[in-house]
């Protein structure tokens, strides 16, 4: 690992994601619906769900979309060997396009939570839980970009993403029973254990949204493997 | 360290497939060295065990006095520079963004970017973007990029295939000016006259073996026929032998001032390549 090359990786990535019109809308998306929510509910307190779903959608689509996108363009435009044969380490590429991810996640996030109100999500428990799941879904992104060769299949990985993760708390509108099978899966799964914690303020759904972190960084590392074995 | 490559008895194969089959050879310090050979006979597998871009299935290879265990250091990549055949650019960038991003993973200073792109004949385009620049101009940068770092040992996968005779003639300037500072050319092609023209020895690939490495030179005589092409004014085309009968023969068409032209049988190395093989080189 190498600070100079890592700053090297970012600040490519940054530039050439500035002048990517396809890829600039991405962070654009979470700020245009929390503008769109924030319309809706005038006057309103704003429901926690709709904010975790602001959450949803800005982990799936920025972290874990631009991630993949990053990385399968290398890939598709035949620039990752160029990289590879320098001096610089897989490691150094991916933690340098995770930096490049995170500070597009972070700008897009707080813009659009300010928008929708932010005040539900500052205390420790949920900034913590908040974090984790931003592992989770940038483990998620580095996994399928180690292996997708083009940026077009990355969508085709984006939306189960995106529905499964991203939407989780929308599954309360598929008019499943309250002790339905699918009901007590969904509840397992990060997004709604997060809402879940703002009224149990239970540390057990910090552990359920870890073991889904620690759950992606498995997938990510064994993707890792398999590229490394493969050369 | 007399040889800045060393190959003995290297094998790969893919599956079943066996892409290079036993070869040996040395590449000395400071030359340029030719790998020919038509398209799948090998080259692009050779450069990539030479490089660590791909693992040998047997054999020994050394390269910078390193073995293929040393390849993957910052050590070993800091000696080599490659322009291989798919080598690309990040096109939405300019031409200095891209350059300067290999300065900083190389660790030069990005006044480096500027010599480099005077060496290239390219500083005019520096701000532009990749993507408004032709084939040629990006395979100059390219080059440019595999040199940035001045490596000692440059290899180069058909760096002029597909370009017209501008780029390419600049490209050989730019190898030739190299290789005259001291840096080692190892350069694959099946461009004949490229490998004349630039290289001290080629080596014949064909199928995955090496069939002949000589000087260009060497090669030309070993397999002419030494016999001599001669043009009279009448306009008849005769190939007269090198011995006593022809010497007369010669003799009698030069008394009576008949000969518009005469030269050696001198087979360029597409048709030496063709005798070797039975192959055509390109
Ligand atoms: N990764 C691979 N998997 C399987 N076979 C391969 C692989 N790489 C190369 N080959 C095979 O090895 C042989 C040599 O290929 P190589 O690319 O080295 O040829 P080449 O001389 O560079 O040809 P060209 O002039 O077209 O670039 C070919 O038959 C090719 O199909
Ligand atoms: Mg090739």
């Amino acid at each position: 690992m190498n600070v100079q090359r890592i700053q090297a990786i970012f600040e490519k990535d940054m530039k050439d994601f500035m002048k990517n019109t396809m890829m600039f809308f991405t962070p654009l998306l979470p700020v245009i619906l929390a503008v769109f929510y924030s319309r809706l509910g005038e006057g309103e307190e704003m429901p926690l769900m709709m904010i975790y779903l602001i959450v949803g959608v800005t982990y799936s689509a920025v972290t874990s979309g631009t991630m993949m996108m990053l990385m399968a363009e290398e890939n598709e435009k035949k620039t990752l060997r160029g990289l590879m044969l320098s001096p610089a380490s897989f490691l150094d590429i991916i933690i340098g396009k995770s930096l490049a991810a995170t500070l597009l996640t972070v700008v897009s996030l707080v813009v659009s939570l300010l928008i929708m109100g932010i005040a539900p999500l500052l205390n420790a428990q949920a900034i913590m839980g908040l974090v984790l799941l931003f592992f989770f879904f940038l483990f998620l992104g580095i996994g399928i970009g180690l292996f997708v060769k083009t940026v077009g299949i990355t969508t085709a990985y984006l939306m189960p993403i995106m529905f499964l993760f991203g939407f989780t708390p929308m599954v309360t509108f598929l008019g499943f029973a309250e002790d339905s099978l699918t009901m007590k899966i969904a509840g397992a799964f990060p997004l709604p254990q997060l809402i879940e914690m703002d009224e149990t303020h239970s540390w057990l759904s910090i552990g359920v949204v870890a073991l889904w972190m620690l759950a992606a960084a498995l997938f990510a590392f064994i993707c890792f493997k398999k590229v490394k074995q493969n050369e | 360290m007399e040889n800045s490559i060393e190959v003995n008895g290297l094998r790969k194969t893919f599956g079943h497939k066996s892409a290079i089959k036993d070869v040996s050879f040395a590449v000395k310090q400071g030359e340029i060295f030719g790998l020919l050979g038509p398209s799948g006979a090998g080259k692009t597998t050779m450069i990539k065990l030479l490089t660590g871009e791909l693992v040998k299935t047997a054999g020994e290879i050394q390269v910078q006095g390193m073995p293929p265990s040393k390849f993957q250091t910052a050590a070993f990549k800091a000696q080599i520079g490659i322009l291989s055949d798919n080598s690309a650019l990040y096109e939405r960038l300019t031409v200095y963004d891209n350059l300067k991003l290999f300065c900083r993973l190389y660790n030069e200073p990005v006044s480096r970017i500027d010599e480099m792109l005077i060496q290239v004949n390219m500083q005019e385009e520096k701000k532009k973007i990749v993507a408004k620049l032709s084939k040629g101009m990006k395979q100059r940068i390219l080059l440019a990029k595999a040199l940035i770092h001045r490596p000692k040992l440059v290899f180069l996968d058909e760096p002029t295939s597909a370009l017209d005779p501008g780029n390419t003639a600049q490209i050989h300037r730019v190898l030739q000016t190299l290789n005259e500072a001291g840096t080692t050319i190892f350069l694959n092609t099946h461009d004949m006259e490229e490998a004349t023209v630039l290289c001290d020895r080629v080596a014949f690939l064909h199928h995955g073996s090496l069939q002949e490495l000589d000087t260009p030179e060497n090669l030309r005589y070993r397999y002419s026929t030494h016999a001599f092409h001669v043009e009279t004014f009448s306009g008849n085309k005769l190939v007269i032998e090198n011995n006593e009968g022809g010497a007369e023969e010669i003799a009698k068409l030069m008394k009576h001032g008949c000969i518009k032209s005469m030269h050696t049988d001198n087979p360029t190395l597409g048709q030496i390549f063709l005798k070797v093989t039975g192959k055509e080189l390109v």
